[in-house]
């Protein structure tokens, strides 16, 4: 039970912190129409001062959200500890549980992948930058330690089968803000390259 | 498949005892329950329809049969020995009716044990499926009935009069139930002074209450947050006209999200169609008199939903 002055602008929206421009796009005018004066579904439940700081609410989070830069930005003060340490699990929406975890101003860390070859090393390396422990992701997306480490370190013989794999690695990459599709194909080209070796 | 699930139903002695309350009259809640009924009877499995309304009771209405002379009364007074004996059949295979409940409902002084061993004894039926109309009342043996059972379901119709019943409803089974979970005696009076909203101590909304009740008891403070994140009310919207009405039901769930932080379950809607009318002149179930009819359409894909939860339950 949160105020509207205690809720992320993703929870005033109803959308998850990964949610796309569409689908912020898509919540402002739900919510707009339900917190509209004379919407039907609010009737009786708020004041009108209650109501006012919803829709006040709601135009500030679609105002910063849809901006690039500034949706940035707030997800860097908001999902950030002063640590670097561990991201802020942000809380459930609509009942349907986040897999996707807030994008990480990936940008920022400026780590040089060249064109985006997630092998182990890799992806090891950005985890390191990002101060984030490997126990901490294997908490977080209930991966085998043993597993994660056999990712990082390329250890081939011993990964699982690639169906299997995939769906490791998906978690993987959206425990650390990176993009599970990039991280897959990636981390599949880097297998092929060195199997033909 | 089918026989599969009808198996695994009856091997399993879990039953599942759904509510349909809050609104207020005419928004059709007995017409839902009916219906929903004979569609979970006709998947095989038992099902056992509880007349609760005080206003008006009369789900044999729906369902074309005539007043019984049985009813929970004859239970109450101990003229049966056994709840299953007042239970009256409807002529539909696995259907059954237990009426009378709203005299208990009604009387102020039941004693809350009263309503426990009542609740026990319709969870000792024989039955997998337990359907209360509650009606449209807001009294508190109503409430506790609404929060006792596995799930609570809303009736309401886009109408701004039903909208403010059953948000009144809502309010009250709401902090009832946040009074039942506290400790404190000082906390319980604050609970009770918030369902004033012109109350002294400023408490507009839940969360006010909740502020309020962090001042002086955290752990009742925590209990509070528990049972709003536990709260798992179900809506059903009737009589919807157009796309907009549908999406009436999003709005509601996303205004009890804000306002009491609860997630509502919309569980679907029944569009307005004449044939309901025409089914309950002929007092027949529409699900059965016109089947084919946009309004059975959508109370077969609610109860369709309900079957699907109740497998979930057996699964986790």
């Amino acid at each position: 039970m949160k105020g509207i002055e205690e809720q992320t602008y993703y929870e005033i929206l109803e959308v998850s912190p990964t949610a796309t421009a569409k689908e912020i796009q898509m919540a402002y005018e739900h919510a707009k129409e339900t917190f509209h004066s004379d919407s039907l579904a609010i009737y009786s439940l708020f004041s009108e001062e209650e109501i006012k700081e919803i829709q006040v609410a709601i135009e500030e989070a679609y105002r910063v959200l849809m901006d690039e830069a500034l949706r940035k930005r707030y997800d860097q003060s908001h999902f950030q500890t002063p640590g670097g340490q561990q991201w802020e699990k942000p809380s459930e929406i609509q009942g349907v549980p986040w897999e996707k975890k807030p994008s990480l101003p990936f940008m920022d860390l400026s780590i040089n992948t060249g064109e985006e070859v997630f092998r182990g090393k890799t992806l090891k390396q950005i985890r390191e930058r990002m101060g984030i422990e490997l126990k901490t992701v294997a908490a977080e997306t209930k991966i085998n330690m043993k597993i994660l480490e056999w990712i990082e370190g390329e250890t081939l013989e011993k990964l699982p089968a690639l169906v299997y794999l995939k769906g490791f690695l998906r978690g993987y990459a959206q425990s650390l803000g990176l993009e599970p599709q990039k991280v897959i194909e990636g981390y599949v080209q880097f297998l092929n390259e060195s199997k033909k070796r | 498949m089918e026989n599969q699930r009808v198996v695994r139903i009856q091997n399993d002695d879990r039953k599942m005892i759904w509510t349909i309350g809050g609104g207020k009259g005419g928004s059709g809640k007995s017409f839902i329950t009916a219906n929903i009924g004979v569609c979970l009877s006709k998947l095989g499995v038992r099902v056992i329809l509880i007349d609760a309304d005080l206003g008006g009771a009369n789900l044999h209405t729906f369902l074309g049969i005539s007043p019984s002379t049985l009813s929970l009364s004859d239970f109450i007074k101990k003229r049966v020995s056994h709840l299953q004996e007042v239970l009256i059949p409807t002529g539909i295979p696995n259907l059954q009716l237990l009426t009378g409940a709203q005299d208990l409902l009604n009387a102020a002084d039941t004693k809350s044990v009263q309503k426990r061993k009542l609740l026990n004894s319709i969870q000792g039926l024989e039955g997998d499926y337990i359907l209360v109309d509650l009606g449209g009342g807001n009294a508190l043996s109503v409430l506790d009935f609404f929060l006792m059972s596995d799930g609570g379901i809303l009736m309401v119709t886009p109408e701004p009069t039903s909208i403010e019943n059953t948000y009144r409803f809502l309010k009250s089974a709401f902090y009832r139930r946040l009074r039942q979970s506290v400790s404190s005696y000082q906390v319980k009076t604050l609970i009770d002074g918030a369902m004033d909203r012109k109350n002294e101590m400023g408490i507009q909304n839940p969360h006010d209450l909740l502020e309020a009740v962090m001042r002086i008891n955290e752990g009742d403070a925590k209990r509070i947050v528990e049972e709003t994140e536990n709260f798992h009310p179900n809506l059903i919207l009737n009589q919807v006209r157009s796309k907009k009405d549908i999406e009436i039901g999003f709005s509601i769930r996303s205004a009890c999200q804000k306002y009491f932080g609860i997630h509502l379950h919309y569980l679907g809607y029944v569009v307005y169609d004449q044939e309901v009318g025409h089914s309950i002149r002929r007092r027949r179930p529409l699900v059965l008199e016109n089947t084919q009819s946009r309004a059975a359409q959508c109370v077969k894909e609610i109860a369709t939903k309900l079957a699907n939860r109740h497998q979930m339950s057996f699964r986790f």
